[in-house]
């Protein structure tokens, strides 16, 4: 029997060989008698036509390129099609307390957290206090939806916090802990907005999430699936303007600012798999992906070994199936398991 | 020949590829079968088609798939115990798991790009040409002196990587059931034409 990869062999040959535009009868005739012999081969070249068809597109990328020169891999990404590139191959703007955008990587922001204004936690916590709206929490593992007096909906990831107040000019959340997704109802006279530490968020009809970090108490990850959302820095001394994040987006603020990344590596909804249960790595590096099992589940990961939470892994997984991650992770990597109570250690082996 | 039945069968489940192969390599602990599998799925796809066109094609995709990976876990009895209970707590969340990725045209292009760029150089040359610059294979193979013949074959080379880059993605790079490890230089290094 033939391969799929003889097949595939076959099927592009021809998509190649029709691309010449010079198809005799004969080769016609070879042509479509190949293709009735197996659904196999006819499968294979339709996958393979619409892939070449599909390359016409890089067409976009010939703007600004002279004729008979073939750029080097990266350099159309100065194409006006694409906008820049940063180094790291993710386009990111930092907004620096001068108010200078600058281009800059996205591990500049691990800096930008450590920045902490205290005198803004002192501020937060005042407010707090004079919130009277309900609250709503879940425990670690569990996802739960809310809907609000204005029709919004919340659904609130693992060991998160919320508290609601709604008046007649503003929706007023405060995201205490962890992480939420917002489908906002539209009522453009009753702006909705999320507060998260000094950072608010500010939208009108969209879709989106803000989460919080355990341990980067500053810093807020803001996701928009749909619409747009406004986040306005801390009403600090240094007067930033505010950033839009549109659909698609991902930004990151922080006490020093706001890191808009417009095209992320991934698309947004890739960041959000929480809401169905699930968690989904790619080529992430071990630590990181413990780190967020960690906060769906009582049993926690433990990497020790630098080495080992370096590796990098892809896949999806439930959240709350941390057993078969570690299993997993046990079988394809030199790495030891040993189990602790409640603490799942893993070393190099 | 059906040619409307083909042009249905690229747009409404051929586009659900990405999705697809990461969903079986998420299951199945051998990638190396993993385009093999989806291989046999668009069989089983197409030739149900032909008899009457799946309501919602992309559902009908991945119960196919399910479908598939069941029998072979039944007649081999050789896939691990996990990803055998994996598969029946998936058996509700086929559309949850694959959610519709709402790239925009950007990001697509992206994504394109980045595959043509993976191509080893001379196969990229030849597209570049023949794509961009539009040039017929005749004026590509004038253009840098080497046969037709030549400039077929490398052709030929590029529109498979650029599937594999483009549509399927290497099981390997998108991991899965057997988490797979992945340097950034392992990635983005060139092959020999």
């Amino acid at each position: 029997m033939e391969s799929r990869t003889q097949i595939e062999e076959t099927a592009a040959r021809w998509v190649a060989r029709r691309d010449r535009k010079d198809l005799s009868q004969a080769d016609e005739q070879e042509l479509a008698a190949w293709l009735q012999a197996s659904i196999a081969h006819r499968v294979a070249f339709i996958r393979l036509d619409s892939m070449w068809r599909e390359a016409n597109r890089l067409k976009a990328l010939g703007a600004g390129v002279g004729v008979g020169v073939v750029p080097a891999p990266g350099e159309w990404q100065r194409s006006p099609f694409l906008g820049k590139k940063a180094p790291q191959g993710r386009p990111v703007t930092v907004q620096t307390a001068s108010g200078k955008p600058r281009n800059r990587p996205v591990v500049r922001l691990r800096v930008l957290a450590a920045s902490v204004l205290v005198g803004a936690i002192a501020v937060g916590t005042a407010w707090m206090m004079k919130s009277a709206g309900p609250a709503y929490q879940t425990h670690v593992g569990s996802i739960e939806g809310v809907t609000l007096a204005d029709g919004s909906r919340v659904l609130l990831n693992t060991d998160s916090k919320i508290r609601v107040e709604i008046s007649a000019t503003e929706r007023r959340i405060q995201l205490n802990r962890g992480e939420a997704f917002f489908d906002v109802a539209k009522d453009p006279t009753r702006p909705f907005v999320v507060v998260a530490g000094e950072q608010r968020v500010v939208a009108v009809g969209t879709k989106f999430s803000v989460r919080r970090f355990e341990h980067r108490s500053d810093e807020v990850q803001v996701v928009v699936t749909e619409g747009r959302v406004r986040m306005e820095p801390p009403t600090s001394a240094v007067k930033l303007p505010p950033v839009t994040v549109a659909a698609g987006n991902i930004a990151r603020g922080s006490g020093a600012g706001v890191l808009l990344d417009a095209q992320p590596e991934r698309p947004v909804d890739e960041y959000l798999t929480w809401r169905t249960g699930f968690l989904m790595f790619r080529a992430t590096p071990l630590a990181e992906a413990a780190a967020e099992f960690n906060r769906y589940n009582a049993t926690k990961i433990v990497i020790d070994d630098a080495a080992v939470g370096a590796v990098r892994i892809g896949g999806n997984f439930r959240s709350d199936n941390v057993e078969v991650f570690v299993r997993l992770v046990e079988r394809s990597f030199p790495v030891r398991v040993e189990r602790h109570g409640e603490r799942i250690v893993l070393t190099a082996n | 020949m059906d040619e409307e039945l083909d042009n249905w069968f690229a747009r409404e489940v051929l586009s659900h590829e990405p999705a697809l192969v990461r969903y079986l390599a998420r299951i199945w602990p051998r990638h190396h079968e993993v385009h093999d599998l989806r291989q046999e799925i668009y069989i089983r796809v197409y030739e149900a088609a032909l008899r009457s066109r799946p309501q919602n094609p992309k559902s009908f995709l991945f119960t196919t798939a399910r479908h598939l990976m069941v029998d072979r876990v039944r007649r081999e009895r050789v896939v691990s115990i996990e990803a055998t209970a994996d598969l029946d707590a998936l058996n509700v969340l086929v559309d949850e798991i694959s959610p519709e990725h709402h790239t925009s045209a950007r990001q697509d292009l992206r994504r394109l790009a980045d595959a043509f760029d993976m191509l080893p150089v001379k196969c990229r040359d030849v597209v570049w040409m023949r794509k961009v610059e539009e040039l017929s294979q005749r004026e590509v193979a004038a253009r840098i002196g080497i046969t037709e013949g030549a400039v077929e074959k490398r052709i030929t080379k590029g529109i498979r990587l650029l599937a594999e880059l483009y549509y399927g993605g290497d099981a390997d790079d998108i991991g899965g059931a057997t988490a797979a490890a992945r340097t950034e230089t392992e990635h983005g290094k060139q092959n020999a034409d």
